[in-house]
């Protein structure tokens, strides 16, 4: 069942005459339970994407339909309120608050999403627990590691059980270990708890491991693997 | 959020720290200020009730009368008592006082000068609040035919203690004239006064003018030094002016209307000036605020691409500001409570003694705060905080998240 879907959307940024195109009539579409990879060089449009599909920025052309329901032209506060009750984010930076502990930052959204204390914080436990942080909760950030903090991210965004979890480049600062091993740890999220995933990366040794991979070059789809298939659809 | 805002303090604690400090000064001194105001106008108060009483009772049409014996109260006995039985049901100490002036020509050996002759009948109590703040040479009245004189008036006349002092008052319905023996002389910070100042006896007087007359009976509340505990003088007048029918009862408000009107702008001012206080260290909350704000625009970002709405961030900027103040509020406040309280049994600088009693106000000063004032500086710091919060909260909230995001200090 077709939970996403970016038709022929375009983005085009301009800096005085400067006209930059980031996505050239990309067409995408992203079922539930799906676990896929956004792949290409830098520059493809990757991050682009995913701010599209994530409300965060609006494209010049095209549309962006989640569930039925066209999500691109949404006021500000509107968008504010999809993206807390439907999508979850994962940041190339981790993004973790500082001055709040794993536990806390794992049950941020659910705080925004006004859920009482003591159901968040169960719920964000339960989250930590699939990351494989027990016993790490009251560390605050600088107390973690890159790849601990960014399970600490990956907690946050399936703790408010989003619709779709978009995650721009989670393994960029993290060792290619700790990458594949968090790129696994989402996929058994996916297999075991069904969370949808998105991911954008531009590196092809974390490709063996998904389902789908969409691959970007200047703004366009050139290829739409399904490893299961073995051959997609450019 | 709440929490959040709470530990954003933290990340830069100094800064905090001085912030709160601010805030925390300025409602200090706003108290301090608000209670030193009030100790002037108890000082004024007290002065003004010194001299006037808390209440009078005199003769009707008082301050028409155009004869000197249309102005008297005679045979006062039952009067006083009336007048002392009220009195002690609504005062503590209450002390009646008879009081009878007179103008007079005042001589010595060489020298003469016209003044209002004051005959009275004050208890110790009422001597010693008299010459408060003065210096008495001698001794006060103890017995007939002394006399008191300021200490400038002594010297105008040029009389020392032991000398004659002639007395000439015609018009009234005794001798007319008298002589007394100069006992003491006062010394007095307010050099007008003190050439005015030449008290004698009741008795003394009212053989020279008015036989078995007063002018004016006194009703002094002994203990009642603070206006904003005087709550008795106008509930005394009306009883007394309902049982008095023929006379005239006057509290020292209508007896002083325009000091009484000077007292209602103290406030007022004080107000105005705290106002200044807080605007000054709204600045500052807005600083650290605004800087607080900066530095996290990234963090901002990533809290609105979570899903934060506009107002839940400005709410948490507000709150951080609010928490500020509070804190500064709560230290402030409880300092300055302290401070108006361990002063608010009186307090003395002797040297400032002298430059006080030139504004007529006493040398001990009982400082007071009202129950609004407290309210008022409270409430302000945190009005403060949130105007000053208001800019730098709107800047946050109003942030895109992805250009935001890219944003580092």
């Amino acid at each position: 069942m077709t939970l996403f879907s970016v038709r022929n959307v375009r983005k085009t940024y301009r800096v005085g005459t400067v006209e930059t195109h980031a996505l050239r009539g990309v067409n995408l579409e992203v079922s539930r339970g799906e676990f896929t990879a956004i792949a290409g060089p830098s520059g493809s449009g990757k991050s682009t994407l995913l701010h599209l599909m994530g409300v965060l920025d609006r494209p010049s052309d095209g549309a962006v339909v989640l569930a039925g329901e066209r999500i691109d032209r949404l006021p500000r506060a509107a968008a504010a309120r999809l993206r807390l009750a439907r999508l979850g984010f994962v940041f190339q930076a981790y993004n973790l608050i500082p001055v709040m502990t794993a536990l806390e930052n794992a049950a941020f959204v659910l705080e925004l999403q006004g859920v009482p204390r003591r159901e968040r914080e169960a719920r964000a436990r339960e989250a930590l627990g699939l990351l494989g942080m027990d016993g790490l909760e009251g560390r605050m950030p600088n107390q973690l590691s890159g790849g601990q903090q960014q399970r600490v991210a990956v907690a946050r965004a399936i703790a408010s059980g989003p619709d779709i979890v978009l995650a721009d480049e989670p393994t960029a600062n993290l060792d290619s270990a700790t990458g594949q091993a968090l790129i696994d740890l989402m996929r058994r999220l996916n297999e075991e708890q069904g969370v949808t995933f998105v991911f954008s990366t531009h590196d092809p040794r974390l490709l063996s491991h998904v389902r789908r991979t969409v691959r970007l070059e200047d703004g366009r789809v050139v290829d739409d693997e399904h490893a299961d298939a073995g051959q997609g659809d450019a | 959020m709440t929490t959040l805002a709470w530990r954003n303090l933290g990340r830069h604690t100094r800064r905090s720290v001085v912030t709160a400090g601010a805030v925390g000064i300025v409602v200090y001194l706003s108290l301090l200020y608000f209670g030193l105001g009030g100790a002037a106008v108890n000082s004024l108060y007290q002065r003004l009730t010194d001299t006037s009483g808390h209440v009078q009772v005199r003769q009707e049409g008082w301050r028409d009368a155009t004869r000197f014996d249309a102005t008297l109260l005679k045979d006062t006995e039952a009067l006083r008592e009336t007048v002392s039985g009220a009195s002690a049901q609504h005062m503590e100490r209450p002390v009646v006082v008879g009081v009878l002036n007179a103008p007079a020509l005042l001589s010595g050996a060489e020298r003469s000068r016209g003044v209002s002759l004051t005959g009275q009948d004050w208890p110790e109590v009422m001597v010693d609040r008299r010459l408060e703040g003065g210096t008495l040479s001698g001794e006060f009245l103890s017995g007939r035919g002394g006399i008191v004189l300021g200490a400038g008036l002594a010297e105008a006349l040029d009389v020392a203690i032991g000398d004659d002092v002639w007395a000439y008052a015609p018009g009234g319905s005794g001798f007319g004239a008298g002589v007394f023996t100069l006992v003491g002389t006062v010394d007095l910070p307010d050099q007008a006064t003190e050439l005015a100042t030449a008290w004698v006896g009741l008795d003394d007087l009212q053989e020279m003018v008015a036989p078995d007359a007063v002018q004016r009976l006194e009703i002094h509340g002994v203990n009642l030094t603070r206006l904003d505990k005087d709550v008795v003088s106008d509930a005394l007048a009306a009883e007394l002016q309902g049982t008095l029918e023929n006379l005239q009862v006057a509290t020292w408000r209508v007896l002083n209307p325009s000091t009484v009107r000077l007292l209602s702008t103290i406030d007022p001012m004080l107000f105005a000036v705290s106002v200044l206080f807080f605007v000054l260290a709204g600045l500052l909350v807005l600083n650290t605020v605004y800087l607080s704000v900066m530095e996290r625009i990234h963090e901002f970002g990533v809290i609105h691409a979570l899903g934060a709405g506009d107002r839940k961030v400005l709410g948490m900027v507000a709150l951080e500001s609010m928490f500020l103040a509070g804190l500064g509020t709560a230290v402030g406040s409880a300092a300055g409570l302290a401070t108006v309280a361990g002063l608010s049994d009186g307090f003395r600088i002797p040297s400032l003694e002298s430059y006080y009693a030139s504004f007529g106000l006493t040398p001990v000063w009982y400082p007071s705060l009202e129950p609004h004032q407290v309210a008022f500086a409270v409430g302000f710091a945190f009005l403060t905080a949130i105007l000053a919060a208001l800019w730098p909260a709107w800047v946050a909230s109003r942030l895109e998240p992805i250009e935001a995001m890219r944003f580092h200090v």
